[in-house]
């Protein structure tokens, strides 16, 4: 069933104005009176509950209908929500237009982590993220002080599984001044907790690892519609099968370099190995982030900044100029050094 | 004198040009790595599919570097083929390393 939006929840008690949920107090606060209500509950840490995924459940998950405003975007196929009232009329993932759809179908999230880092926040960090870019162009700074950042709830699944891994694979030694491969095997367990995958194409797996590096489940919430208000969301469309291919991607090369740490050798290569997956948790959830959108030389590219604890990293482009000045650099370095490495005659 | 050692220092300016041009590539890969180490989470995915391919900076730095060391050879000894049959058993000693780099990236 999905989560109703309770218009009374997003009413101000006080002058029935509507409410938003604010970063900065994380609650309601009122857009008319700046009264603020707290969305805490009594079972509130029952949100980081896990759920075992069972292979042998014969019965698909049930979908909802999400009773919100669904805006499908023209341009990148994204769909966002929100509740109660309409924020934008451009999609929140690439800034194209949008067009209202009547509703919205997919699966239920368990839990949200609400926004903390506030609007002014995030706009400041993207900034100072773009500002510390290496040979980035010189007025790179001022267009992405043009763009403003629009807050989005983005699908997550989490993962938890056990892993007993059996592996072959081969390495080099060197041996009489000349280089061997040899063979080795072995067998390793691996724990997978609280595994990140993003349920929707728009976030990467390189955004999720800029952004998010830490994942504390204490700070889950029931997913509510006042956390949303405010905000667009994007709702989990994915079956638990898609999550579980898109972990399984991800864990692969997780795997190959857990191998090569255990294998311990230089040139590690012919990686072969074959898991049992056991104990699979999952969660399905929604992550906070701010999304800056901004153009450059015509190519549309985002910063996106984490909505829990501010981290930013994004998109971004290089000056041809400066790229050549370093490598012009370097390369007269090492000219440099050749140069009078063989002029002295040195092997 | 000058005359001499024109020839070697045309090929070093030669050689910059060129291993400017080279390393573009391998310079946009060195701010990636170098952004990915300070900013990507240690041991995730991205991290390791952003610092993979690392090698082509130091292939590139060691080619730029033992061309040189032919060039300054011959600016010293004004023998251009000596210089470079004297740089086969330098040539090998970068391939065992390029090996090596190739085996850990």
């Amino acid at each position: 069933m999905a989560a109703p939006v309770i218009q009374s929840e997003l009413q101000c008690a006080t002058c029935a104005g509507q409410c938003v949920y604010d970063p900065a107090v994380q609650a309601l606060k009122c857009a008319s009176c700046g009264n603020v209500t707290s969305l805490e509950t009594a079972d509130d840490d029952a949100a980081a509950e896990e759920f075992p995924f069972d292979p042998l459940a014969s019965a698909p998950e049930a979908q909802v209908d999400f009773d919100s405003i669904v805006h499908r975007c023209e341009t990148c196929g994204g769909s966002v929500t929100f509740v109660a009232q309409s924020l934008s009329t451009r999609c929140s993932y690439c800034d194209g237009p949008v067009v209202v759809e009547t509703n919205d179908r997919g699966y239920e999230p368990m839990a949200l982590i609400p926004f903390r880092v506030p609007e002014q926040d995030a706009q400041t960090l993207a900034q100072a993220w773009v500002r510390k870019r290496i040979a980035a162009p010189s007025d790179l700074a001022g267009v992405v002080a043009k763009a403003r950042v629009a807050g989005l709830y983005v699908p997550f699944w989490t993962f938890d599984s056990d892993e007993l891994i059996q592996y072959w694979a081969s390495y080099r030694v060197r041996r009489n001044k000349r280089t061997e491969t040899r063979q080795t095997s072995g067998v390793l367990r691996m724990r997978v907790d609280d595994m990140l995958v993003p349920a929707s194409h728009h976030v990467t797996p390189l955004i999720r690892d800029g952004i998010l590096h830490d994942f504390y489940p204490e700070r889950l919430r029931p997913y509510r519609a006042g956390y949303l208000s405010g905000f667009a969301a994007e709702q989990h469309h994915q079956t638990l099968s898609e999550g579980l291919e898109r972990k399984g991607n991800e864990k692969a090369l997780l795997i190959r370099n857990r191998i090569k740490g255990h294998v311990n050798k230089s040139g590690v290569h012919n990686i072969r190995y074959h898991t049992d997956t056991s104990g699979i948790h999952y969660r399905r959830i929604l992550l906070p982030v701010w999304i800056l959108h901004y153009e450059y030389n015509g190519t549309a590219k985002k910063v996106v900044v984490c909505g829990i604890e501010g981290r930013a990293y994004g998109e971004r482009p290089y000056s041809a100029l400066k790229l050549a000045g370093y490598a012009a650099a370097l390369t007269t370095l090492a000219v440099g050094l050749g140069l009078a490495w063989g002029a002295a005659g040195l092997i | 004198m000058f005359l001499s050692l024109a020839a070697p220092a045309l090929a070093a300016l030669a050689l910059i040009a060129f291993g400017t041009l080279a390393g573009v590539p391998a310079v946009r890969k060195l701010i990636a790595v170098y952004e990915a180490k300070h900013e990507l989470k240690q041991g995730s995915t991205g991290w390791l599919r952003s610092i993979g391919g690392w090698s082509i900076i130091a292939f590139w730095l060691m080619t730029t570097w033992f061309l040189a060391t032919i060039i300054g050879d011959w600016g010293a000894t004004g023998d251009l083929e000596g210089a470079i049959g004297r740089s086969w058993l330098r040539l090998r000693v970068l391939l065992e390393i390029a090996i090596a780099i190739m085996g850990e990236d």
